[in-house]
């Protein structure tokens, strides 16, 4: 019950702010506030109980809804999932807490977001892949209408090129998860019968179709180069909380989709074709800082530097899933490291688009030569910019560096070459946001910034507690690794 | 236990942040915040001796795989009481020497952030020379990387402080990548990353480990190509300076050589190219630090060329030697550079032709002698001991290097004869008073300096009969046998280099015309900052073009493959917007139509199908955009429940099949 609770309370609360129509703005917000932190309370009451050395899906909950075709709604976590539905459900709590101008539609707002919250958490709970489809989508929907109602500059085309990219991708999942649902006998959705048969191994030339199609659509996602175009345009006109989410949690669906599902069900597949894998994730992790670097725009610059943080990841991912016997602990750590990543750029990343938004509410402007100097002006807002940067750029002692760390160590036991060239990213990250915090904090300060608002106490919490857990991350993070390790050896085949 | 040496200057500095900034302005204030970062780095100091007696260690385990250890070697108890001891007095420096940066017209403030973040940088240090494990190591070697970049960026209304800084980061964690890949490659070869397990890799592996950790460590002591990096940190302030050369960041990547000598050696390559890179660098750094007018500049070059000679002594298979020295050289070198920093305050500039303070500082003057002599490698300081067992060592391997090495011996006494006798020489040309504008220097700046050379005083013990082979045993460490023409031929290079620096300063004063380009070129590392600043300029160019590129290219391409690949952006804008405009109602038919299509071909495979689902999605969409603009947004949700639909039809369609 636990899981479905996590699911149905912030989609009960959307539909009380819907029909609540005399509701304040100050009301709302609490009541959304309040609601959105009780699947961060359920999960981490689950990740307590959590039993490292039991099955890899626990807290299941199955109820039958078209036997005759397999369908029923399925829920469950393995340490994997619930570490990011953790995150992603902290990182939803941040967004709705940190105040935004809801342009007199504060119940709206609201209920959007309690709704993108309970769809996103679905994706990552969902044991059936029908589940998984239909939260998958909802969460455009979601998405869609944040961006284009609470956007500003080309926030309507921006949604719109946001949603057909992204649509174009789950359509393909579908078709591929139906190929999914027809190659196992009875058919079903069921991850777990999918995960445990491997129905497409041998497969040939369908098995190879299927997989393109899923990787294709969760690339789109995650985004990996070169289908990553929607994400910048999306996040320059979404509001600051609206980018947070979109990068802290849309784009995880993407690459957690990739572990759940092509990983998963289609392990033989997945190794013919890991090193292409591989290749692309290269190319994102250098591709995505070159071009973050060569970004004026702040929000952009952070926006490209997703790409460069989902590529590593997908790096991780790609290395657990190549088939190398030998290197089986190298490719438990890679696994791990993906993991890690996931959640600490959820964490990061989500800071810095709030911070973004923190500078779109007082000045509309993004262009990074147009500031300096702030850091007198600014100094709360000037630190956690200057944390959560070192955090991206992977400082050790902050989430970054274990996910990194853990990734390049799995990545050069089974391709040395890739984790050699991949490991330049992480210089060219460091470039990009010590010249970014140069540009913003330190030097002259224009004189139009004279009265440029420090953060208010409702924003530097918020900034606080998402800080504080990838600082936690950083130095202590055996809480977090534990309960990855424990499904992460069972993928692997280590046990 | 062992974790409160790293761990208390690192926690006690944000509490001392969160005090000093309650501190008054005034004189007091700076006494109280000098006091408290001294006494951190005290008690620093007082823990490591502590945890060496009591032969503390400690483990924090992550995971099954990482547990982060720290223990003490001889080395590594070296190092752990030298850099707090160092550090005592440099932030006691650092407390009347600094202030607050502020805009004009302010009053200053002590430099509360300054002295936090120099003891945070002793807590990197202490944890990186504890490390017994590759993470840990790792963490450390990052972080004091990244307390430089905000102690060099301490006056940051100066965006050229800020560049500057974020050069001496980028090219240490350029060499930060090294350490990356050997601790992978550590990772493939024995499944963990500790020290103790480092024996049990070869092959391949080992070499990768090797050339991983030669590249971290060059780059971090500012060997030959990385030199310039220190030159860039000259914008720092003095004391970080003094901090960074003496005993943290450039100390770092000799401790690692030493520590891991044993392990590195093992392969055939390895002492060859330390000793190249260390003969390279210290002759090459002579030469710069000759040709150099700025005073820390002077002092920087003197410091790359200083550690060369360590790691030649470490390639040469006495890592003991190079030990030893880089305690006499902390000791010299933070006295030159807070000396270099209080002649600053009397004459106005760092460069060295406006000083020749000797007359109005004697005392100081005496005490910067005592340092100077000791560069120079004069018997009986301490420094010149620890030299020639370097040139001892070299000539263990080939006669030929002890020559060498004797050379950059005598460049060294040449230099540090210049850099004495221009900033604090009998003032013939230059000015000899504090011009009236500059602050001049407070008690506590001078009693830092002389505590510093009286270090440097007492280390001349080593000369002692037996005081060496004692040391050795201490530390169980090897030391050469010396030989007396390499003795000799050295002291006579020394004196040499002693009277070239005499010739040259006097040439200096008699022609103190502007650097020809030449010349100034090659006092700044031969051109090689240049060079680099090419470098990053073709990949700043090439990233933004990258950038361009992604907008347009990538972009359109992809958006105008339903379309048109060549179209431009707007152009794709406006057909979009058309085939929205025509698609009307009639789409949702389409769609349904199509997807039974879909499942129709299912056979002929999804990929063929992808590139007319994306022209198909488009109008699809299309029509979902139209009716956003119209603000009908309830037909929205009607597609989506008619798309659901068709989705349960496919999957009966695909069940019956």
């Amino acid at each position: 019950m636990i899981l479905t609770a996590t699911l149905g309370l912030p989609m009960l609360g959307a539909l009380v702010l819907a029909v609540s129509r005399r509701w304040t703005e100050t009301t709302a917000r609490l009541f959304a506030v309040g609601v959105s932190l009780l699947p961060v309370l359920l999960l981490a009451w689950a990740w307590l109980q959590f039993d490292t050395q039991g099955a890899l899906f626990q807290f299941v909950e199955e109820v039958p809804w078209v036997p005759s075709l397999g369908m029923a709604y399925r829920l469950g976590v393995d340490g994997i999932a619930l570490a990011i539905a953790t995150m992603s459900a902290l990182v939803f709590a941040a967004s709705i807490a940190y105040p935004i101008n809801t342009q007199n539609q504060p119940r709206q707002y609201y209920a959007w977001m309690l709704f993108l919250q309970s769809v996103s958490l679905g994706v990552f709970l969902a044991l059936d892949l029908l589940l998984f489809y239909v939260f998958f989508d909802l969460s455009l929907v979601g998405m869609f209408f944040l961006i284009g109602r609470w956007g500003h500059g080309q926030a309507q085309h921006s949604a719109f090129k946001f949603f057909l990219y992204t649509f174009c991708g789950s359509l393909l999942l579908l078709l591929a998860f139906i190929g999914l649902y027809l190659s196992v006998e009875p058919h079903t959705f069921d991850m777990r019968v999918l995960i445990e048969q491997q129905p497409l191994a041998g497969a040939g030339v369908s098995a190879g179709l299927i997989f393109l199609a899923l990787m294709l659509g969760f690339a789109i996602k995650a985004p990996i180069v070169p289908v990553h175009t929607w994400l910048p345009q999306a996040h320059v006109d979404a509001p600051g909380p609206a980018s947070a989410v979109l990068a802290g949690v849309l784009l995880k669906m993407g690459t957690y989709g990739i572990l759940r599902i092509p990983y998963s069900m289609m392990g033989e597949t997945f190794a013919r074709y890991a090193l292409i894998i591989a290749l692309f994730a290269v190319v994102s992790i250098l591709y995505g800082a070159l071009v973050a670097f060569g970004q004026g725009n702040l929000k952009r610059r952070i926006a490209y530097t997703s790409i460069n943080h989902m590529g590593y990841t997908v790096l991780g991912i790609a290395v657990a899933g190549a088939l190398f016997q030998d290197a089986v602990y190298a490719r438990e750590m890679a696994l791990i490291g993906a993991t890690v990543e996931m959640v600490a750029h959820g964490l990061i990343t989500g800071a810095l688009f709030l911070i973004c938004g923190s500078f779109w509410q007082r000045t509309e402007e993004y262009d990074l030569d147009s500031y300096g100097g702030l850091l007198r002006q600014a100094p709360l807002l000037a630190t956690f910019a200057i944390l959560a940067s070192f955090a991206s750029l992977g400082l050790p002692g902050l989430a970054g560096f274990v996910a990194e760390f853990h990734i390049f160590a799995g990545t050069f036991a089974v391709y040395p070459w890739l984790a050699v060239i991949g490991v330049l990213g992480i210089l060219i990250t460091a470039a990009l946001f010590l010249q970014m915090l140069q540009k913003l904090f330190f030097g002259a300060m224009p004189q139009r910034w004279a009265k440029f608002d420090d953060l208010r106490p409702a924003e530097w919490g918020v900034l606080g507690v998402l800080s504080a857990s990838f600082v936690i991350i950083g130095i202590a993070p055996q809480f977090l690794l534990t309960l990855i390790e424990a499904s992460a050896t069972l993928l692997v085949g280590a046990r | 236990m062992l974790w409160f040496v790293p761990l208390f200057p690192m926690l006690a500095a944000p509490g001392m942040y969160w005090l000093g900034k309650r501190l008054s302005a005034r004189d007091s204030g700076r006494a109280v915040l000098g006091l408290m970062g001294a006494a951190v780095a005290v008690v620093t100091l007082l823990l490591a001796s502590v945890a060496l007696m009591g032969d503390w260690g400690g483990a924090y385990r992550w995971s099954s795989r990482i547990v982060l250890s720290v223990g003490m070697t001889p080395a590594s108890a070296v190092f752990a009481i030298v850099v707090p001891l160092i550090a005592t007095l440099i932030i006691a420096y650092s407390a009347y020497h600094e202030s607050e940066p502020l805009s004009e017209g302010v009053p200053t403030r002590p430099p509360v952030r300054l002295v936090a973040l120099l003891t945070a940088f002793v807590g990197a240090m202490e944890l990186l020379v504890l490390a017994e494990d590759l993470v840990t190591l790792l963490i450390a070697w990052e972080l004091v990387g990244a307390c430089s970049w905000a102690l060099i960026a301490h006056e940051w209304q100066e965006a050229d402080n800020l560049r500057d800084a974020a050069w001496a980061f980028l090219v240490t964690r350029f060499g930060d990548l090294g350490l990356y890949i050997a601790a992978a490659a550590a990772f493939a070869g024995t499944g963990s990353f500790a020290f103790a397990d480092l024996s049990q890799l070869d092959g391949w592996l080992l070499d990768v480990f090797v050339a991983g950790a030669v590249l971290a460590a060059a780059a971090k002591s500012a060997q030959i190509p990385f030199s310039p990096w220190l030159f860039a940190a000259m914008s720092g302030p003095t004391p970080v300076s003094a901090l960074l050369h003496a005993a943290t960041m450039v100390a770092a990547g000799i401790y690692l050589v030493i520590r891991l000598h044993a392990e590195m050696a093992a392969v055939a390559w390895f002492g060859p190219v330390a000793i190249t890179l260390g003969l390279a660098t210290a002759l090459a750094g002579g030469v710069v630090a000759y040709l150099q007018r700025h005073a820390k500049k002077l002092l920087a070059a003197s410091t790359s060329a200083q550690y060369g000679l360590m790691w030649l002594a470490v390639g040469a298979g006495f890592p003991g030697v190079a030990l030893v020295h880089f305690v006499t050289h902390a000791f010299t070198k933070a006295a030159l550079f807070l000396a270099a920093g209080i002649a600053e305050r009397h004459a106005g500039s760092y460069s060295l032709n406006t000083m020749r303070l000797g007359r109005l500082l004697p005392g100081i003057a005496v005490a910067t002698m005592v340092a100077s002599l000791a560069l120079a490698g004069v018997i009986p300081l301490g420094a010149s001991w620890s030299k020639e067992e370097i040139i001892t060592a070299a000539g263990h391997q080939a006669s030929w290097l002890a020559v060498i090495a004797a050379i950059a011996g005598g460049l060294s006494a040449l230099y540090a004869t210049r850099f004495q006798l221009l900033a604090f020489g009998q003032g013939l040309h230059g000015p000899t008073k504090t011009a009236p504008s500059q602050p001049g220097h407070s008690s506590v700046e001078a009693g830092s300096l002389y505590l510093l050379s009286a270090g440097t005083l007492v280390l001349s013990l080593l000369w002692w009969p037996g005081v060496g082979n004692d040391l050795a045993n201490l530390l169980s460490i090897q030391l050469p046998q010396t030989k007396l023409w390499e003795l000799i031929l050295s002291l006579l290079l020394v004196t040499l280099g002693i009277g070239a620096g005499f010739w040259a300063v006097r040439c200096e004063g008699s022609n103190q015309s502007r650097q020809s380009e030449t010349h100034a070129a090659m006092a700044n590392w031969f051109g090689l900052p240049a060079l680099a600043e090419r470098g990053i300029a073709t990949f700043m160019r090439f990233s933004h073009g990258l950038a361009r590129f992604d907008d347009r290219v990538v972009d359109t391409g992809l958006r105008g493959r339903g379309v048109s690949a060549a179209i431009s952006f707007s152009h794709g804008l406006a057909r979009f917007d058309d085939r929205a405009v025509d698609a009307g109602i009639r789409t949702s038919a389409r769609f349904g139509v199509w997807l039974a299509k879909v499942s129709d071909r299912r056979g002929e495979g999804a990929f063929d199908g992808a590139t007319s689902l994306l022209a198909r999605g488009i109008d699809w969409a299309g029509q979902v955009a139209r009716q956003v603009h119209t603000g009908q947004t309830h037909h929205y949700y009607t597609g989506i429940a008619a798309g659901f639909a068709v989705i349960f039809i496919i999957l009966g369609i695909g069940a019956l099949l």
